[in-house]
């Protein structure tokens, strides 16, 4: 069963307020429909997954370089947990170091961007999602029961 | 890095030249060995001299002593020889008066010295005891024999002069006592001059050793030819008694000679400089430097002479000089050793003294490029994260002008241009600058680069203006790439930007020489006065306001920086009229 790709949430996980702004503006210049759900940090992000705030489908756009629990970390932890670990996760960062890279698709992300190539306002990256989402299919539940 | 390593192996072998400097080597060793050798050399060979010298020179008084010795003897020979003359002359005959008249014109205390006195001794038979006994008595009323004897002849003494010190020899019988007696049977027999053995003279309160000597006489004042002549036509004697040490001490003046003496004769000890009070300068050595025996045939018997040196001559010997040879040459030897021990100490201490000056120019300039790679890392940290919030300002301005756009009036828009305006230069100033922070950070290396190729790459890229042209060489030259397209492109767009006409002319020239590249990048523009020169070679200046030409500032410097790191030399060609002529040489390698 295919759900409807309308409905993917993106946990946007960024720091920066300007940032974040600006691909909630490029979604809605798009006119791209699905929400986004802002987090500050790792933590701030565990926390709504573990609230279930994040309704499901949903996937996740992550800053490496943040506060308090940085990016990888936050991979770590959504790995080992049993329910979360199968989760999407992009990165978007001002790092090009290989070893950033490296330790991120060793997380299983799906795709790791660099802010400055992205285009203005990350045009490209919201461009990426709005193609993907429109041919992707997921499951309708998070885990079979 | 092969450089690198040839260059640390040849400071290596410096510095262990001068380590080994820093110790005492195989040739300090052999200096100081010959030297050594050298000194004992002649230590051995002045001793050799020496002891030649000094053997010949005891050798010499050895002669001189037993000299004096057999000479003194030969004097007392010829004053008996004479009394036996003067009594052949006489007819085999003498009397008191007549003995004592000869004995005194010898004058014996003058011209005998040593001699104890001169006498006359007659052979009597038995028989004619009697008639010599009244013939003697007939002047001296108390002449008598003495002692009494079991032998069948009598030898008496019966003259002798001076008569007082000899006074208990008068009369002394010569056949009682076995040494006078053989001797003079011998001097009887031989017709020649005899010595007695060693015997102490009767009138010789002390006792010490001497001896007798005696010449016989015949009847008719006639020496026969054979023994049995002689015995029978013996009459006497002439004849000298000698207290040895009083003979040798007229013989040898002590003082002079550096040689002691022992006499013996057999057994007993005629003579031993041992026994006398002598001279200070010829005192006993107990090891004496040399020793000679020497047996000497005399008037029948066999004196034996035992000479050794004296402590004086030990101290005339020079026997030290070679020791004092030897020492000196050791402490030469030892300075020399010392001298050399000294230089390599200072070359030793020279070394380590360099070393700490290594060692602290070394942790200096370590320091310093850490501090410089810190400083590079900070302006590369800087630039780079100056740049988030730079864009996010632009990001946030493009906004408002975007969601504005129909209520902005005019003049909120020209602010938003400035603001636009100002992010970009600020940009442009963080990406310079950023450059000038990487320019060192990353090493290249040469590759072939075609000239004209690469000015006409930059002046396409540059795009902003089709009426200036860049004229550059047809060459191909080995030389990093980025640098040198860093170098030219900040060139190039410093001319565009700087020039006062719409256009203009670049021309770049190549010359190889034999230890690098030289270019010459000329324009036509306005020219930096020369007073200026060294300003615009400094980062951030311009020469203009930034409003009126857009730069960071940053382009010359750079491009200096870049040469001098690739250790070349960036100048601004002087006294030009018009236009800029940047001298640019850049090593191989």
């Amino acid at each position: 069963m295919k759900a409807d790709t309308r409905e993917v949430t993106l946990l946007l996980v960024e720091d920066d307020d300007i940032d974040a702004a600006s691909i909630e503006r490029s979604f809605l210049k798009q006119r791209i429909g699905n929400s986004i759900v802002r987090a500050h940090d790792g933590i701030e992000a565990l926390e709504l997954l573990k609230n279930g705030a994040i309704t499901y489908p949903f996937m996740i756009l992550l800053d490496l370089q943040m506060p308090r629990m940085n990016g990888l970390e936050f991979l770590t932890k959504l790995r080992e947990d049993s329910e979360l670990h199968d989760t999407i996760v992009f990165v978007l960062t001002t790092s090009k170091s290989d070893q950033d890279i490296v330790e991120s698709y060793h997380k299983k992300v799906a795709g790791y961007f660099v802010k400055e190539e992205a285009g203005v306002n990350f045009i490209d990256v919201v461009h990426m999602f709005e193609n993907y989402w429109r041919v992707l299919h997921v499951p309708t539940e998070p885990r079979p029961v | 890095m092969a450089d690198v390593d040839q260059t640390d192996s040849i400071e290596m072998e410096r510095r262990g030249q001068l380590v080994r400097r820093g110790s005492l080597r195989w040739v300090h060793w052999v200096v100081v060995l010959l030297s050594v050798l050298l000194t004992l050399g002649i230590w051995y060979f002045s001793k050799n001299q020496v002891v030649q010298k000094n053997q010949e020179k005891f050798d010499r008084q050895v002669d001189q002593v037993i000299g004096l010795v057999e000479e003194r003897m030969h004097l007392y020979e010829n004053a008996l020889s004479s009394g036996v003359a003067f009594i052949d002359a006489n007819g085999g005959e003498t009397n008191y008066e007549q003995w004592l008249a000869y004995a005194n014109s010898l004058r014996i205390d003058q011209v005998y010295p040593g001699i104890n006195g001169i006498g006359v001794i007659y052979n009597i038979a038995p028989d004619q005891l009697e008639s010599y006994l009244a013939r003697e008595r007939a002047s001296r009323p108390n002449y008598r024999i003495h002692p009494e004897h079991d032998k069948a002849e009598y030898w008496p003494i019966t003259y002798i002069e001076p008569a007082g010190p000899n006074a208990k020899a008068v009369g002394l019988d010569m056949a009682f006592e076995e040494n006078r007696y053989t001797a003079v049977k011998k001097a009887r027999d031989t017709g020649g001059a005899q010595m007695t053995g060693p015997i102490v003279l009767v009138q010789d309160a002390k006792k010490t050793p001497g001896f007798l000597f005696y010449t016989p006489f015949y009847r008719d004042g006639k020496k026969p030819e054979t023994v049995d002549a002689r015995q029978a036509n013996i009459i006497g004697v002439t004849y000298a008694p000698f207290i040895m040490s009083k003979l040798m001490l007229g013989t040898l003046a002590s003082e002079k000679r550096q040689v002691r003496v022992r006499i013996s004769d057999k057994d007993a000890v005629l003579y031993d400089d041992n026994d006398q009070e002598i001279g200070v300068l010829n005192i006993r050595d107990m090891s004496p430097l040399f020793t000679k025996v020497v047996d000497v045939e005399m008037y029948g018997r066999i004196w034996h002479f035992d000479i050794e040196t004296s402590q004086g001559f030990r101290n005339n010997s020079s026997i030290e000089q070679p020791f004092w040879i030897l020492i000196g040459g050791l402490m030469m030897n030892a300075l020399l050793l010392g001298v050399f021990i000294l230089l390599t100490r200072a070359n030793r201490s020279a070394l380590d003294y360099a070393d700490e000056m290594t060692l602290a120019l070394k942790e200096k300039s370590e320091r310093l490029m850490k501090t410089n790679h810190d400083l590079e890392q900070f302006a590369y940290v800087a630039s780079h994260d100056l740049k988030a919030p730079l864009n996010s300002i632009n990001q946030v301005i493009s906004w408002i002008e975007e969601d504005c756009d129909d209520i902005l009036p005019e003049k909120s828009r020209e602010h938003i241009d400035m603001v636009k305006n100002r992010c970009q230069r600020m940009m442009t100033l963080l990406k310079d600058l950023l450059e000038y922070s990487r320019v060192g950070r990353f090493e290249y290396s040469n590759e072939p680069v075609s000239l004209q190729k690469m000015a006409t790459d930059i002046m396409f890229l540059h795009g902003t203006d089709q009426n200036f042209i860049c004229e550059a060489p047809d060459v191909s030259i080995d030389i990093p790439r980025m640098p040198l397209d860093i170098v030219l492109r900040n060139l190039i767009s410093n001319t565009i930007k700087h020039h006062d006409q719409d256009s203009g002319v670049i021309k770049v020239t190549y010359t190889e020489q034999s230890d690098g590249h030289s270019f010459r990048i000329e324009d036509d523009g306005p020219g930096i006065p020369d007073d200026l020169h060294d300003k615009a070679l400094q980062m951030f200046q311009t020469l203009q306001p930034r409003d009126k030409v857009e730069g960071s500032g940053m382009g010359l410097a750079m491009v200096k920086k870049i040469v001098e790191h690739h250790k070349g030399t960036f100048e601004l060609e002087k006294g030009r009229e018009r236009g800029t002529c940047c001298i640019i040489f850049w090593p191989f390698e």
